[in-house]
C-alpha cells in the first residue's frame, strides 16, 4: 500500500460516492424498511459499496500512476465553475434576461475579450434574443428584468 | 402477412392528392430546430403543434407529427456531433464517436454520416413495421416487468464497461446514477433522499441531469481551447465532405443493419425504447470490431452503430403505438393525443380495421426520408459553422441555452440548478475517469428498474423461480452475460486449447 498526497482527490471522490450511497440508503431505510421500498436500493448499494472498496484497494496499491501526473491544474477551470454557479444562482433574483447579459460578459473578459463593442454588443444581443425566444417559446413564465414576464 | 389490398388503399390515400404531404416538409422542419437546440424536444416541439392538428384530417395530422418525429430524431444528433450535447437521450451514443470527430475536424465526415445513417435506420424500421408489425405487437404484449428489467439490466451494465480500462469506476457510476435515479416518490408512495427539497418529489430531473453532465462538464473542461477543431484548415464546412460522410455510413452495412434490427426490437419496448436501443448497437459494433479501442476517439462505426439504432427505434414504438396503443415515450404519447382526438383507438382492432391508414402512415414515412435528406442537407451546413466560433463565445452561449433549455423542461428552477449540480459532478467524473454515460444511463433508467423490480416482486410473490418460466427474460440475461464475459471466455478458451495442444 502507497499513499501520497496526488492521490488523494481520488481517493476522496471514491469516499465521497461511497458516502452518498451509505447516506441513501439510510435514508431510504429510514423512511420504509419494507421490501417494496428497498427491492432495488438494497442490493445495488451494497454492490456499489463493496465496488468502492474494491476501487479504493487497486487505488492504494497502484500508488501514483503516470495518470496523476499528466493531470491539467484546475485554476482556469475553477473561476468558470464559479461564474456559472453565480449565474444560475442569480437566475431568479436578476431575471434570466439580465443574468444571461451580464454571464456572458462577465465570461467574456475572464477569457481575455477586451473589445469593447464585441463584449458589450454580443452579451446584449444574445441575451435578449435568446431570452426572448424561450420567453415566447415556453408554456410557463420565466423570471425577466428587461423583458415582459407574468412570473 | 401483408395484405395487397390495403397496400393499394394506402397508397391511393397518400397520392389522390398532394394535401397530405403539404405538412410533411414544414414538420420535418420543427423536427430539426427543436432536435437541434439543446433543451427543447421532439416531444415538446409535437405537444406545442399538436392543436394545430385539429384542423387536419387524420391522415394528414400522422403524417405532421411523424415528420417532426423524423425530423427531430435527426436533428438531435446535430448538437451531440457539434457540442457534445445529445438532444434527447436517444442520441447519446452518437455523441461518443461523433463529438470526437468534430473536435478532430471531421464534422462535415461526422453528420453526413449521421444522416445517411438516420435515413437508413428510418427507411429499414418502417420496412421491418410494414412486414412485421402483427408479430412485433404479439412480441411487446409477451412483454413483461422481469423483461423490462433485464434489458435495463443489460444496457446498463453493458455502458458501463465501455471503458474497458476503467470498468470498476464505469460500473460505480452506472450504480451510483441508478440510485440517483430512484429519489423522489418511489411507486410504493415513499419519499426518498429529497433533503427536504420539493423540486425532487418527482425525481432529479433526467434531461437537465444529462445536459449537465455532457455538455456542461465538457464545456467547463474546454475552458483553456480556443476553438472547438484546433486546426484551422479542419474548420470549413465542406458540402462535399457532407456528402462524402453521407456516402461513408454505407460502407459499414452489417453496422447499419445490426443497429437497425436493435433498434427495431428495443425500440418497440416501452418507455425503455430508443434510451437503450442506440447504447445497445453502439456497445455490440464496438465489441466486435477488429479495433475496439478506436472507438471513443472518432470512430464512424460508433455514429452509423447509434443514428441507425435510434432512428429505427421510431419504427418500432409506433409499432407498439400502432398496435397495442401504447405509447413507447413522450413523442408517441403526443401521437395518442392525437389519435384521440380524431376519435381512433390504437390497437389490434385498428390494425386489423384500418391496415390500409396503418400501411399509409408506413408509407409516408419513405417519402419522408427522402424529404429529410434534402432539408438536413440544406440545414446541415448552416449548423455546422458552430466550429468556427471561438470557444470563449461558444461556452457562454452554450452553456446559457442549456440553463434556458432546463428552465424549459421543468418549468422551475430546478432545470437549471441540476445542470449546475451536474456539471460540476460531470467535471469530477469526466477528471478521475469515472463513466459519465454509465452515470447518466443509471439516472435515466433509475425509476423504471426500480418499478420493473418491484411489479416482478408483486407478480411473483417473491418466488425467484418465476425467473425460470420467463424465456425471453432468460435469454436476454444469456446476451448480458455472453455481453460481458463472452470474449473473454472465448479468449479463454482458446489459450486453454493452445496449452493442451503445445502440451501434446
Amino acid at each position: 500500500m502507497k499513499f501520497e498526497k496526488r492521490m488523494l482527490a481520488d481517493l476522496l471522490v471514491v469516499l465521497g460516492l461511497a458516502g452518498f450511497v451509505v447516506w441513501y440508503l439510510l435514508e431510504a431505510w429510514g423512511a420504509s424498511g419494507k421490501t417494496e421500498n428497498l427491492i432495488l436500493i438494497l442490493p445495488i448499494s451494497v454492490i456499489t459499496l463493496v465496488l468502492c472498496a474494491l476501487e479504493l484497494f487497486q487505488q492504494l496499491r497502484q500508488g501514483v500512476t503516470q495518470e496523476h501526473q499528466n493531470r491539467e491544474a484546475v485554476s482556469s477551470v475553477l473561476p468558470v465553475m464559479a461564474l456559472f454557479a453565480g449565474y444560475v444562482i442569480a437566475l431568479e433574483w436578476l431575471g434570466f434576461d439580465l443574468a444571461t447579459v451580464i454571464f456572458v460578459a462577465a465570461f467574456l473578459a475572464l477569457q481575455g475579450e477586451r473589445r469593447a463593442p464585441w463584449l458589450v454588443g454580443y452579451s446584449v444581443c444574445f441575451g435578449m434574443l435568446v431570452a426572448l425566444f424561450f420567453s415566447n417559446m415556453l408554456p410557463y413564465p420565466m423570471p425577466m428584468s428587461l423583458l415582459p414576464t407574468d412570473y | 402477412m401483408i395484405d395487397f389490398v390495403a397496400i393499394e388503399q394506402a397508397l391511393v390515400l397518400l397520392f389522390s392528392s398532394l394535401t397530405p404531404w403539404l405538412v410533411v416538409v414544414p414538420g420535418i422542419l420543427i423536427g430539426l430546430v427543436f432536435g437541434a437546440i439543446p433543451g427543447l424536444q421532439i416531444s415538446m416541439a409535437m405537444a406545442i403543434f399538436l392543436p394545430m392538428t385539429l384542423y387536419m384530417d387524420f391522415m394528414q395530422a400522422m403524417l405532421f407529427l411523424t415528420a417532426i418525429f423524423t425530423g427531430g430524431s435527426f436533428g438531435s444528433g446535430v448538437p451531440a456531433i457539434l457540442m457534445n450535447i445529445p438532444g434527447t437521450s436517444s442520441a447519446i451514443a452518437t455523441a461518443f464517436d461523433g463529438y470526437p470527430m468534430a473536435r478532430k475536424g471531421e464534422h462535415n465526415q461526422a453528420l453526413g454520416i449521421a444522416l445517411g445513417a438516420s435515413a437508413f435506420g428510418v427507411l429499414i424500421g418502417y420496412l421491418i413495421l410494414f412486414v412485421l408489425i402483427k408479430p412485433i405487437s404479439g412480441l411487446v404484449l409477451k412483454l413483461g416487468p422481469a423483461e423490462m428489467f433485464a434489458v435495463i439490466l443489460w444496457g446498463m451494465t453493458l455502458i458501463a464497461s465501455l471503458r474497458g480500462d476503467y470498468m470498476l469506476k464505469g460500473l460505480i457510476a452506472g450504480f451510483a446514477g441508478l440510485l440517483v435515479g430512484t429519489i423522489g416518490f418511489s411507486e410504493a408512495g415513499v419519499l426518498r433522499g429529497t433533503m427536504g427539497s420539493e423540486y425532487l418529489l418527482d425525481g432529479v430531473p433526467v434531461i437537465p441531469a444529462m445536459m449537465g453532465m455532457f455538455a456542461a462538464s465538457e464545456l467547463l473542461r474546454l475552458v483553456n481551447t480556443d476553438y472547438l477543431v484546433e486546426n484551422e484548415a479542419a474548420r470549413k464546412v465542406n458540402m462535399k465532405l457532407l456528402m462524402q460522410g453521407f456516402r461513408q455510413a454505407f460502407r459499414y452495412p452489417v453496422v447499419l443493419l445490426r443497429g437497425s434490427v436493435i433498434g427495431v426490437f428495443i425500440g418497440a419496448v416501452p418507455g425503455v425504447g430508443s434510451s437503450v436501443s442506440n447504447l445497445l448497437s453502439y456497445i455490440e459494433t464496438k465489441r466486435r470490431d477488429k479495433n475496439p479501442e478506436s472507438f471513443g476517439e472518432g470512430n464512424p462505426k460508433g455514429v452509423v452503430a447509434s443514428e441507425a439504432a435510434n432512428s429505427t427505434s421510431e419504427a418500432g414504438s409506433m409499432a407498439t403505438l400502432l398496435a397495442l396503443g401504447i405509447p413507447g415515450g413522450g413523442a408517441t404519447a403526443v401521437m395518442l393525443a392525437a389519435f384521440a382526438m380524431h376519435n381512433i383507438t390504437g390497437g389490434p382492432q385498428f390494425i386489423r380495421e384500418q391496415t390500409d391508414v396503418v400501411y399509409a402512415i408506413i408509407f409516408a414515412n419513405f417519402g419522408q426520408v427522402v424529404l429529410l435528406m434534402g432539408l438536413a442537407l440544406l440545414f446541415l451546413p448552416i449548423l455546422a459553422n458552430v466550429v468556427k466560433v471561438p470557444m470563449s463565445y461558444l461556452i457562454p452561449s452554450v452553456l446559457s441555452l442549456a440553463v434556458f433549455g432546463s428552465f424549459g423542461l421543468t418549468g422551475n428552477m430546478s432545470g437549471p440548478i441540476t445542470v449546475l449540480v451536474f456539471a460540476v459532478i460531470g467535471w469530477l467524473f469526466r477528471r478521475y475517469n469515472y463513466s459519465v454515460p454509465a452515470a447518466v444511463i443509471g439516472i435515466l433508467l433509475g425509476s423504471m428498474a426500480e418499478s420493473s423490480l418491484l411489479h416482478s416482486y408483486q407478480i411473483s410473490g417473491g418466488e425467484l423461480g418465476y425467473i425460470l418460466e420467463r424465456p425471453i427474460t432468460l435469454f436476454i440475461l444469456a446476451l448480458l452475460f455472453l455481453s460481458l464475459f463472452g470474449s473473454k471466455m472465448m479468449a479463454m478458451l482458446q489459450r486453454r486449447s493452445q496449452q493442451e495442444e503445445t502440451t501434446v
